[in-house]
């Protein structure tokens, strides 16, 4: 299936910078370097109740899935040695501090992150990473992809 | 059931630990004289874990907080929040703002079984809700003569929110209650802050939020809820058909948020603050410090 995007455009130094970045995008597809990362937030009151070994089996389930999300983008036309993954073992406060920290140790030009459908209430009190890296990144594209 | 008079080094059995008790601590004695009440929707609540009490050694009156570890789930805005008791965070909170005027003093001290115990200084005034409760004037008058000088010491009071946020702890139950306005309307301290929640993306986010209720509670001298509004239609008119949702709190969904649709001459520039806690807000206070900023802001303003 052809990728199809919506770009909005007006006459501000915003959009242009968002076009810059597309027009470097089609090109670099294939040669992209993707890491794809996790980072580990510091466990909940409600996460430690699941167990101590559920908390530790964690990093080798999500690494799993990771793996497979590797492959998925190799078999999208990614190249293998191009898709490398990095999970970080050291807990953050939140997702997105964490996030922010790794791109700060980058060289990154985009972020990409999904977004799981919330209220405006949700959002308020639980937070979304999404909504920390729009606010906190400057420099960098943030593709969000909403649920 | 111990008898009256005796002397308890294990508070674990706090409903046991009554008037004339004994609770002593490493080397200081404590006087039980009563217990703690709350007062709430014109409810009185005994608070059994928390003990009014004297000093043997100096006579002073102290509160002593005994461990309860409560948890439960709130519902704010149909968002289900984990809430629970932490007397430890209290206890490192106390220990950070030793001396801070806008902060209630004390200190934790463990008792034989290892419970953390608060030992907390009593602080003379009237909560934020009585004392804003206090003026006995029309609205306009209070909005223009009174309301700048609550504003301004309401800033102290964020800035001190703050000074807990900048060292990773969160206030966890800021209430109108929960602001003493000392004696001689003095500073705003800040009391009881071992309740704390789960917000795992947006730690301060409840924090965030309580902050807003003081200043909508003391912008509209009162809240004024959907309820009222509808009812008494001697105060309000037929306001409640020109309101929409978007007019009303974002997590207390009945709560009237956009005052400037009750009364008109509340500038836009401190409305538009009210309105960051309402439904109808795309932007949320990310940060304390970007309340403290709009309030001075406006209060440069004026």
């Amino acid at each position: 299936m052809k990728c199809s995007i919506l770009m909005a455009f007006n006459d501000s130094s915003s959009s242009r910078s968002a076009l810059d970045f597309l027009c470097r995008m089609r090109p670099c597809y294939a040669e992209a370097l993707v890491t794809l990362l996790h980072v580990l937030r510091k466990p909940s009151g409600s996460e430690e109740l699941m167990g101590k070994k559920f908390v530790e089996s964690a990093p080798a389930r999500m690494r799993e899935k990771m793996e497979k999300a590797r492959q998925k983008l190799i078999d999208s036309g990614f190249k293998a040695e191009n898709v490398s993954i990095k999970m970080i073992d050291k807990p953050y406060p939140t997702v997105g501090e964490g996030i922010l920290e790794q791109v700060a140790e980058g060289p990154y030009n985009m972020v990409v992150i999904g977004r799981k459908k919330m209220s405006k209430a949700e959002e308020f009190v639980l937070g979304d990473p999404s909504i920390r890296l729009v606010r906190a990144l400057e420099g960098i594209a943030v593709m969000v992809v909403k649920q | 059931m111990a008898s009256p008079g005796s002397v308890f080094t294990d508070t674990s059995e706090f409903f046991s630990i009554g008037p004339g008790d004994e609770i002593l601590l490493g080397s200081r004695r404590y006087l039980v004289t009563g217990e703690e009440r709350e007062y709430r929707f014109g409810v009185e609540d005994p608070k059994f874990w928390v003990k009014k009490a004297v000093d043997r050694e100096t006579q002073e009156r102290k509160i002593l907080k005994l461990s309860f570890a409560e948890t439960f789930m709130t519902s704010l805005g149909g968002v289900k929040v984990r809430c629970f008791r932490d007397p430890v965070k209290e206890g490192n909170i106390l220990k950070l703002v030793g001396g801070h005027p806008s902060f209630m003093q004390g200190f934790m001290v463990r008792d034989e079984r290892d419970n953390p115990v608060r030992v907390l200084d009593i602080v003379r005034g009237v909560n934020f809700l009585n004392y804003v409760d206090s003026f006995r004037m029309p609205h306009e008058t209070y909005f223009w003569n009174v309301l700048p000088g609550i504003l301004r010491r309401l800033v102290e009071a964020y800035k001190a929110i703050d000074f807990l946020h900048a060292h990773g702890f969160r206030h966890g139950d800021i209430r109108n209650d929960h602001i003493i306005v000392a004696r001689g309307g003095g500073d705003y301290v800040w009391i009881d802050f071992d309740y704390d929640f789960e917000a795992l993306e947006n730690p301060y986010s409840l924090d965030l939020f309580g902050l807003g209720n003081p200043l909508i509670y003391a912008v509209g001298k009162g809240f004024h809820d959907y309820y009222t509004l509808k009812n008494d239609t001697y105060m309000y008119k037929d306001l409640v058909d020109h309101l929409t949702m978007a007019d009303f709190s974002l997590l207390h969904t009945a709560r009237l948020v956009n005052l400037r649709k009750l009364y008109p001459y509340i500038p836009t520039m401190l409305n538009n603050i009210l309105l960051h806690f309402s439904r109808g807000a795309n932007v949320f206070y990310e940060s304390s410090q970007e309340i403290i900023e709009d309030l001075d802001g406006y209060l440069e303003y004026l």
